[in-house]
């Protein structure tokens, strides 16, 4: 039945997008190919093919990339070494008219790089980098909105969605404002001033000063403005200036004066204040004055925004504000302290929403749909139970302050009766999520019905698609991007028997096994589930055979071994992963050469303390890049 | 509910917020109805986008000029072949990698109105170019209540990454107000009706109106001064994303100045939208029937849609197709998923005959509301699985107030910029602009 070359076209033709390809029908040495001669191929390389332009005083464009293979530290170039791999990498050096090296070297020379950059020495003067200013996204609207007047009021879910960049919708250059946009913020924010004005117990968290006379006019003015100026403070997250102040109380007295009734001049002020960019931006100041160096410290109240954004995705709360304004929350105790608070806190929920969401792409769970021929058991409430329980998991790790690494191996896991029906677990009734052991066939998160479906076809699995996911979203090393023209794989020939067959024969061209060996093994030993996670022996006819070799030369069988792997030999890799990510989240910006220092002393202290949830955070709230902010004049 | 109570409904909300969907130039009765029959009827323009590029052996036309015969793709648009021009040849120089490595899903869709190299980014400072409609909305926008209208039927990605290194903002916008923003856009079409009708000025202005409106003024005035006094204490990229406030707040400005002639009551039977529609199709249809009912009222005379985001994987099962569309672009030339390609792509030119014939429909004194626009549909993208942005599959339809021939294949010479198409658009719309994206002149042949 395997007879085909229309099948193996159909099979690549899928995954070539997803998954680029980087075979290439340049012929290949076989013996640059062996894991021991990397630093010799890079070294060769980049002295054959870079070296000739680029060395000396009068190096092409002024760019000198000789001390890479010199004695040069890589200290002293180091924003250098970011684009030297990205331009490798893009392919867009050497130049297109010049002589080309192999894919497969090229491949090595930046794996070797990156190494380097990975043992480089973190002891000179690192930049915390520019944050640009954040608007807020979505969720943070509403949740702001929430905690502000205490209305659940949700009206951001009718605004445009906020556009995606390094994986997050948090990104300050990423989220733009565009005319729609503040046309909804402004309507919104007349929406809310009316509904607070309707509703007692809003309006008091909002205005909590009552006249004792409401016939005294000084006394009625005088309760206004501090009302409307503690309004604006808690809206802005930070004290006003007595202009700021005045300006606010100027509003309501030309309200006042147009013959506004009380709660006309409520509304108006906090319109005006849900309106202003203070409150929509997370505004840190860039005033020359204030930088040393190009760099200041975040003051406290900056830090208490950068804190409840990270884990609430909203404002400060009442105790972060005090203390705030008491100037106590940055030092590191008091960090560490207000963590362990805000993670135990009910609204570290939204960590689990926002950033597990999106790190593990839980929200694009949403747009799948499996064939429902082949799928007849998958249905849009087995969808949300597969999402639940690797949210379940992610809380259950993060309330216990549990080890990072459980995401891949934790031997228990949640579910309801549906999802237990699904994994043919017993024993479980209801649509409450149970904890339950996992004592069988399953384990982490790599073997939840969620990762599985995401990384699978709408009509079958695609080890390929795994496999990238896996090196991309734990381990932090992506696949390179392709080269410009991928080839048509036609010329292949006639392939014979299963997919792992197909691959397999595919990924005898040296130059396609140079990506595919490490994407195709680890997908390999995930084959015993199906394109919606159930278990299976076979696919069709064919027995599944889920073993297979690592580069590197570890064998596995089966996807047990395979995690049990990952775990041992790859802690560090998925905790350099796992930070990098949560770090481009907590800060709302990519990360450059320039932090890798602080993922790796992150990195570091993982390992020594067991790789807690709360460590993790912890760290990240004490870096330097978390807690300074560089001038972006 | 029933057909016969939604359309009360909706008169009765329409009525009931003293908004009408005026039509100043229709030929209805009353002395400002006629008053504007003799003004010259505006020129609208709409750029539609459809991604993954298309089968063009069922697309382009056997033979050129006058009288060719519509390929299966194109059938169709018979009962409008008359009102448009498949144009061949164009190409998107700024779509190609140039040096770029991979991504040209992204870029699709962002060079497709800019013509412009989008930067590539997946965070840090995305930067593409000013596009077309934007361009003539900054333009001639200020002439009606909605400077331009931005539609798509798919919100943006929601996690992940989009295309190999460009931030997903280059991958569902097509709307490009400065090179660093993007416009977003409206996927809703309960949203974009309540935008469109249900905030209009109300018929009477009593004293209350007046007083809301001091208010509302001393709002504006207010959040713009915050923005103003906040300039000073920023950098440069703050500085660009408060800009984007700024022009946010101006723009509302203007509206709450403009004042629209009294409005005509007439009756348009649409039913207000309560929300997106389970199907595709449907959805499509709706966010089209806003567009021309946005056009109809001259709430704008600018638009873009995305029929989807560039990219897009969805499966097509309501035709028969379960694949995702993006996975079958990359067809490698195997004959059932180039027919399935063919199927989408006929599946969403139908829509876009429905939104021609719909507009087609709507008469305009001596011409109808097609005549009176130039309406772009088409892909950044040739052939998905080639991924090459030269001789885009491009239609022209409507005759930009009789100023085009239309009827025809036309084809040009490779390597033809998309943009000397925006070139003779924009002179068409009254925009007077040295080039736009790698523009080179107009593109000759529209008329003869």
């Amino acid at each position: 039945m395997h007879l085909l070359l229309p099948k193996v076209q159909t099979f690549f033709a899928a995954s070539t997008l997803a998954v680029w390809s980087i075979c290439s029908a340049l012929s290949f040495s076989a013996d640059s190919f062996s894991a021991d001669n990397v630093d010799a191929v890079a070294q060769q390389t980049l002295t054959k093919y870079c070296n000739d332009c680029h060395t000396g005083d009068k190096a092409e464009g002024g760019v000198r990339v000789d001390f890479l293979t010199g004695d040069g530290k890589l200290e002293s170039h180091i924003e250098l070494v970011d684009k030297i791999i990205l331009v490798l990498k893009e392919q867009q050096m050497p130049p297109a008219d010049a002589e080309q090296p192999e894919d497969a070297d090229r491949v090595k020379t930046i794996e070797w790089i990156e190494q380097r950059l990975r043992e480089f020495d973190c002891g000179t003067a690192s930049r915390p980098g520019r944050v640009t200013m954040r608007r807020l996204n979505k969720t943070e609207y509403n949740n702001t909105v929430r905690d502000l007047t205490g209305l659940d009021l949700q009206l951001a879910n009718d605004f445009p969605s906020d556009d995606v960049g390094n994986g997050f919708d948090n990104i300050g250059d990423v989220l733009s404002l565009p005319p729609i946009l503040m046309e909804k913020y402004l309507n919104a924010a007349n929406q809310i001033a009316s509904a607070v004005v309707k509703d007692e117990a809003a309006l008091s968290k909002v205005f909590p000063r009552k006249a004792s006379d409401e016939k005294n006019l000084e006394e009625v003015v005088e309760v206004a403005r501090e009302n409307a100026s503690r309004f604006a403070m808690r809206a802005f997250r930070r004290p006003l200036d007595t202009e700021e102040s005045e300006r606010l109380f100027n509003l309501m007295r030309v309200a006042w004066e147009a013959n506004a009734s009380k709660e006309e001049i409520i509304q108006a002020t906090l319109t005006a204040v849900l309106a202003s960019p203070h409150f929509l931006y997370r505004i840190e100041d860039d005033k020359p004055e204030d930088f040393v160096d190009g760099i200041r410290p975040l003051n406290d109240f900056e830090l208490a925004s950068r804190l409840s954004y990270f884990l609430w995705s909203s404002m400060p709360d009442e105790r972060l504000f005090q203390l705030a304004g008491e100037k106590k929350l940055h030092t590191t105790e008091q960090l560490h302290a207000e963590v362990d608070r805000m993670l135990a806190d009910s609204k570290s929920k939204s960590l689990v929403d926002n950033f597990a969401g999106q790190w593990l792409q839980l929200r694009d769970l949403e747009a799948l749909s499996p064939d429902p021929v082949k799928f007849a058991a998958f249905d849009a409430k087995l969808r949300k139970s597969m999402r639940r329980e690797t949210e379940l998991l992610f809380a259950n790790i993060l309330k216990e302050n549990r080890s990072i690494l459980e995401l891949l191996s934790a031997d228990y896991s949640f579910v309801d009766s549906r999802l237990a029906k699904h994994y043919g677990i017993e024993g479980i009734s209801g649509e409450e999520f149970q904890r339950v052991e996992l004592n069988g066939k399953r384990r982490g998160m790599l073997m939840h019905g969620s990762i599985l479906l995401l990384t699978s076809n709408p009509t079958r699995t695609s080890p390929v698609k795994r496999g990238k996911w896996v090196l991309e979203n734990l381990l932090a090393e992506p696949p390179p991007p392709p080269p410009p023209n991928v080839p048509e794989l036609g010329a292949a020939g006639v392939a014979l028997g299963t997919l792992r067959q197909q691959m397999e024969q595919h990924r005898e061209n040296p130059n396609c096994a140079v990506c595919h060996v490490k994407m195709d093994a680890v997908g390999f030993g995930l084959e015993n589930f199906d394109a919606i996670g159930s278990w299976r022996e076979a696919d069709g006819s064919e027995k599944i055979d889920p073993s297979g070799t690592l580069p590197g030369g570890r064998k596995f069988n089966g996807p047990l071994d395979l995690v049990q792997i990952l775990v041992e030999d790859k802690k560090t890799e998925f905790s350099r992963c796992v930070t990098t990510k949560m770090l481009t989240y907590a800060l709302g910006r990519g990360l450059g050469v320039a932090d890798r220092c602080t993922v790796s002393s992150i990195v570091n202290k993982l390992s020594e303390e067991e790789y807690r949830f709360a460590t993790l955070v912890k760290s990240i709230v004490t870096s330097q890049p978390f807690t300074f902010q560089e001038s972006g004049r | 509910m029933s057909n016969f109570q939604t359309k009360l409904s909706r008169r009765t909300v329409l009525r009931g917020l003293g908004v009408s969907l005026a039509l100043p130039w229709l030929e209805a009765t009353g002395t400002i109805a006629k008053a504007a029959v003799a003004a010259p009827t505006p020129t609208r323009m709409a750029f539609i986008f459809v991604p993954n590029g298309v089968n063009l052996e069922h697309w382009t036309p056997k033979s050129e000029g006058y009288g060719f015969a519509l390929p299966a793709t194109l059938e169709p648009l018979a009962p409008v072949k008359d009102d448009l021009l498949v144009l061949s040849g164009l190409t998107h120089d700024k779509g190609r990698a140039n040096g770029d490595g991979a991504g040209d899903h992204a870029r699709s869709a962002s060079v497709f109105l800019t013509g412009s190299q989008p930067r590539k980014t997946d965070g840090e400072k995305i930067r593409s170019g000013i596009s077309v409609d934007q361009m003539a909305a900054k333009a001639v926008g200020q002439r009606t209540r909605f400077s331009s209208l931005e539609l798509g039927v798919d919100p943006g990605r929601m996690a992940g990454n989009c295309d190999s290194g460009y931030s997903c903002a280059y991958s569902s916008n097509i709307s490009w107000s400065s090179e660093s923003t993007p416009v977003g856009k409206e996927v809703n079409p309960r949203l974009v009706f309540e935008r469109l009708f249900a905030s209009g000025k109300p018929s009477e202005v009593d004293k209350s109106q007046q007083q809301r409106e001091t208010l509302q003024k001393s709002v504006l005035d207010f959040i713009a001064d915050d923005a103003k006094r906040l300039q000073s204490k920023l950098g440069r990229n703050d500085n660009r994303k408060l800009d984007e406030y700024l022009t946010g707040v101006r723009e509302i400005e203007r509206r709450v100045g403009t004042r629209t002639a009294k409005p005509v009551d007439v009756e348009v039977d649409y039913a207000i939208p309560d929300g997106i529609p389970g199907g595709y199709q449907e959805h499509m249809r709706m966010m089209c029937d806003l567009m021309v009912l946005a056009f109809q009222t001259d709430s704008t005379r600018i638009a873009t849609m995305m029929f989807a985001n560039a990219g897009d994987n969805k499966n097509y099962r309501m035709i028969g197709v379960p694949d995702g569309h993006h996975d079958l672009s990359h067809h490698q030339n195997d004959a059932e998923k180039l027919a399935k390609i063919a199927k989408i792509n006929r599946f969403q030119v139908q829509q876009f005959s429905y939104l021609l014939q719909k507009m087609k429909s709507i008469r305009e004194g001596d011409r109808t509301l097609l005549d009176n626009s130039m309406i772009v549909y088409g892909s950044g993208l040739s052939d998905g699985n080639r991924h090459n942005h030269d001789n885009l599959p491009i239609l022209l339809a409507g005759s930009g107030g009789g100023t085009i021939e239309t009827g025809r294949h036309v084809r040009y010479d490779l390597e033809t910029p998309v943009c000397n198409l925006f070139m003779s658009m924009l002179d068409r719309m009254g925009v007077d602009t040295p080039f736009i994206g790698d523009s080179t002149g107009r593109l000759q042949g529209l008329s003869l």
